[in-house]
């Protein structure tokens, strides 16, 4: 009896002396998946690293409430219990980087994903920065080549510029960011690829493609998988673009691939729902445009000459642009290029549809070289695409010349931006190609001045 | 000190104050922690708890913090030096410059009463085709420019800049809510080179910054406008882009406070903050706003409630529409709900309303018969319905136009159109005048009769 509650007081006298400070510590009162509340906690900040039970389980502070405290978890070993003991850290919950990450494939916090070791000589940085001001922005003017024909010649991508990849599963979105990563190489940029709810299958494929292409060099693989925690997914891409900052900051240009936010989209949502937050549309948080405008507003150029260029996907159902998600995410980007079922399957890949696909940018980010030749074969499709549509019933025979004339025109064009994956255009190859466009006689009063510009050519 | 922090979330901090008589709604309030400075304004006060709702950010904040009072509400400057600046919303000088001296007036308290309100004023021509001839404004007009995301609204927004401010010289107020960064430099940046920037005060509360940043921009561009109507009597151009934004940053102040929202999220308090705003943009005998407002419109819902609410308020309305966009005719305007107030015989003539008449019924038709034609083709029409079909081929092809602000997607220079030549015409094309001229020569230019 009397060592029993011997036993029990030098406990309770060790576990006050392990803990730096009483007050920094406190209970869990109550467990729901990701979110845990949690009593006594009275002296921590918004955003503080805090432990449950041991150093496996990490959490943020959420939310300080009168009396109770707002956990979410990044990383759990499943083990935690009503009554843990919670301490508080007195640091921010930080993301980690190192230059060592090239060619790897890592997690916020600088572990290897491949081993589940924790990488060392890095630094600590804030998981999210403070916005980059309007007057700290240039102008978009350098371009990114992607080396795809139908993207760099109609829908060019700056440096610095977010171009949304949107369409239904299986349309190759992802395949248009590994092309554009391996495109640069040579080209000095620095690719980070933010890997969000993907399968460990779909990303270690993506990995060794990287690899063959020997494009993992100059690639950082940023990723959350399906299996972790909402909260970690949810900050996955913010950690990315805070390392992506790094490099900026020391002039440098980089190329951000997030695939996709429709997955980040979904597990903001499911963690609203949790923490029971009020809802908006289709039952996403209120602020989820916020949660993706100030992750996209990161994309910028930099007037100290350095750039990030984000590229984010979107995954749709049934070819529909117009849900809410995707038209926020629309809304905030320079662009979008709208791939196609429709096209893909037809075998007009990369299954762009010409449409619905924009540039906000434009020929600003082209070289002179390409911008007559780009806007002319915009032009001339678009026209194609729609003649073709409402004359489709006329028998060639009673066409005009002109009409056929285009209609032909049209074909070409579409066969000429066929193009198989990992088989990159130079410039001077997309000039060679298509500068067929400019040849063609015609009476347009438009085209006629693009001839007279004819120097370009 | 007047209180101290009890509860911190990602928007929002409740203090608990000493005195709650001393505290008032829309005070600002402020600690001072690890160096640096935060600010809050009183949303709520229950007893002696408030609520606020945060300027910047919450990290590092924690319970039993210190809060001070400020003196002032939110205010902006209010003398001659607002020209040539960029504002914050918490009416900071942003741009690389500084104020002289300080006048400031708080944002909220200016209305227009009946008494002042004035109605009267002449045509205010854009040089836009499309919205001269179907959706005609006048001075102290409030025009939407409506479009779901990627449409063109701020293309045409910034191409009414290029045209009504560079040709009236008046000052203007551009205040940007909840767009881009990018593309709030870039104005600023062709602002400066075409040397008009003494003539223009900007605001940005961009898409970068928080909801409370967001929702303020307004009140402290209102504030900006309204000095150079009632002190210097000015006609001011107000340009708004977006005033959705505005309704949507209060949605996530609403939802952090907790408040029950009505649907999809709005809040509770729509229709009265979007008035509260909207009955401010007028004109009086004094001065007069004309201001262009860009609606975004949420997950291409025309009928989405706010847009509606915004919708009430305004004299004109342009609307942007994707199944045009992606045809590749520029400005994409759905015609048939494009119109304004003064679409009315008396106002603008029994010509040119014919003229409008006429337009939307053959283009109608076209629209019936575009559908008729997948299933049978066009040699399957009657001679009226093809005479009917290639004509308004011609009118909608006639209608977009080469703009200033995007000569660089296009190549094309841009061009101004005066509203007699589109008169002449629309007139030419509807009574068959070019009906052996081939459709592709109406695509991207400015007048056709008049070369």
């Amino acid at each position: 009896m009397q060592d029993s509650v011997n036993d029990i007081i030098s406990r309770k006298i060790d576990y006050i002396a392990n803990q730096n400070n009483i007050y920094h510590s406190g209970k869990v009162i109550k467990l729901n998946e990701f979110i845990v509340e949690v009593t006594g906690l009275e002296d921590v900040f918004y955003f503080e690293k805090v432990f449950i039970g041991n150093e496996e389980n990490i959490g943020y502070v959420d939310k300080i409430e009168e009396n109770k405290v707002i956990i979410s978890l990044v990383r759990t070993n499943g083990q935690i219990a009503v009554g843990d003991s919670v301490i508080a850290t007195s640091e921010a919950l930080m993301a980690y980087f190192s230059k060592d990450f090239m060619g790897m494939i890592v997690d916020p916090f600088g572990y290897d994903k491949m081993t589940g070791k924790k990488i060392n000589n890095g630094t600590y940085i804030p998981i999210e920065t403070p916005k980059i001001g309007i007057m700290d922005r240039t102008d978009v003017n350098r371009p990114l080549e992607t080396g795809i024909a139908g993207i760099d010649l109609m829908f060019p991508i700056g440096r610095g510029q977010r171009q949304l990849i949107i369409g239904d599963k299986k349309t190759g979105k992802t395949q248009i960011c590994l092309d554009t990563i391996v495109n640069q190489k040579d080209k000095k940029v620095i690719c980070i690829y933010v890997a969000i709810g993907k399968t460990k299958k779909e990303l270690k494929r993506l990995y060794s493609q990287l690899v063959e292409k020997n494009a993992h060099v100059y690639t950082i693989i940023m990723a959350s998988f399906n299996d972790d925690l909402a909260p970690l997914i949810k900050l996955t891409p913010y950690a990315a673009l805070s390392v992506a900052e790094e490099f900026m900051r020391e002039g440098k240009d980089v190329l951000v691939c997030i695939d996709d936010l429709k997955k980040h989209a979904d597990a903001c949502r499911e963690i609203a729902l949790i923490a029971e937050k009020n809802t908006g549309r289709d039952a996403y948080p209120a602020d989820i445009f916020y949660t993706h405008s100030r992750l996209l507003e990161k994309g910028c150029q930099h007037k100290d000459g350095g750039s990030i260029t984000i590229l984010p996907i979107v995954e749709t159902k049934g070819g529909d642009i117009t849900d809410y998600i995707s038209t926020n995410i629309i809304s905030i980007t320079d662009g979008q290029i709208v791939l196609s079922d429709k096209m893909f399957q037809k075998g007009q890949k990369p299954a762009i549809n010409f449409g619905l696909s924009v540039s906000r940018l434009g020929g600003a980010v082209q070289k002179d070289s390409i911008k007559m030749i780009g806007s002319t074969v915009r032009r001339e499709l678009l026209s194609y695409l729609e003649t073709a549509d409402v004359y489709q019933l006329v028998n060639e025979e009673s066409m005009s010349p002109e009409l056929r004339a285009k209609l032909q025109e049209g074909k070409k064009i579409m066969e000429a931006l066929k193009q198989p994956k990992f088989s990159p255009f130079s410039e001077n190859e997309l000039i060679n190609k298509f500068k067929f466009v400019i040849h063609m006689p015609n009476q347009d009063s438009n085209k006629e001045e693009v001839d007279s510009d004819g120097d370009i050519i | 000190m007047i209180g101290k922090i009890i509860a911190v979330s990602d928007l929002s901090v409740k203090i608990l104050l000493n005195n709650p008589s001393e505290i008032k709604i829309q005070d600002i309030l402020y600690a001072n922690h690890n160096d640096h400075i935060y600010k809050f304004e009183v949303v709520e006060i229950n007893g002696n708890i408030c609520k606020t709702i945060v300027f910047d950010n919450v990290i590092y904040l924690k319970k039993g913090i210190p809060i001070f009072k400020s003196e002032d509400k939110l205010a902006i400057e209010y003398s001659d030096q607002i020209l040539g600046k960029v504002f914050d919303p918490y009416g900071n000088v942003i741009s690389n410059d500084t104020l002289k001296s300080v006048k400031k007036k708080n944002v909220y308290e200016r209305n227009v009463s009946l008494e002042e309100l004035d109605i009267q004023s002449g045509l205010l021509l854009t040089g836009i085709k499309v919205i001269d001839f179907f959706a005609p404004i006048q001075k102290g007009s409030k025009l939407g420019l409506l479009g779901g995301a990627g449409v063109g609204k701020t293309v045409l927004i910034k191409e009414l800049m290029n045209n009504v401010f560079k040709k009236f010289k008046s000052n203007s107020i551009f205040i940007g809510i909840g767009e881009r960064s990018r593309e709030g430099k870039e104005l600023y940046d062709e602002i400066v080179k075409s040397n008009l920037i003494d003539k223009i005060s900007m605001v940005f509360g961009q898409m970068g910054d928080n909801a409370t940043s967001r929702s303020k921009a307004i009140y402290s561009g209102l504030t900006l406008a309204e000095y150079l109507r009632d002190e210097k009597n000015q006609d001011v151009l107000l340009f708004v882009d977006n005033i959705y934004r505005y309704v949507q940053a209060l949605s996530e102040i609403s939802a952090e406070l907790g408040r029950s929202p009505i649907e999809n999220g709005y809040p509770t308090t729509m229709i009265s903050d979007v008035s509260k705003v909207e009955e401010r943009i007028n004109s009086t005998r004094e001065g007069s706003i004309t201001s262009f407002q860009a609606i975004y419109i949420p997950a291409d819902d025309y009928t989405d409630e706010s847009v509606q609410t915004i919708l009430s308020h305004l004299d004109g309305q342009i609307v942007l529409d994707r199944s045009i966009a992606e045809k590749g005719i520029y400005p994409a305007i759905d015609v048939f709900k494009t119109t304004s107030a003064l679409v009315d015989p008396d106002i603008i003539g029994k010509r040119h309303f014919d003229l409008i008449e006429k337009s939307l019924k053959f283009l109608t038709r076209y629209t019936e018969l575009e559908e008729i034609i997948v299933v049978l083709g066009i040699e399957e029409l009657s001679e009226e319905d093809r005479q009917i079909f290639y004509r308004s081929r011609k009118l909608r092809n006639y209608f977009s136009q080469p703009l200033f602000v995007s000569e660089q997607y296009t190549g094309i220079p841009g061009q101004l159109v005066d509203i007699n030549d589109v008169l002449d015409d629309v007139e030419n094309i509807l009574n068959g005048t070019y009906d052996d001229v081939d459709e592709s020569k109406f695509l991207y230019i400015g007048s056709y009769g008049r070369k």
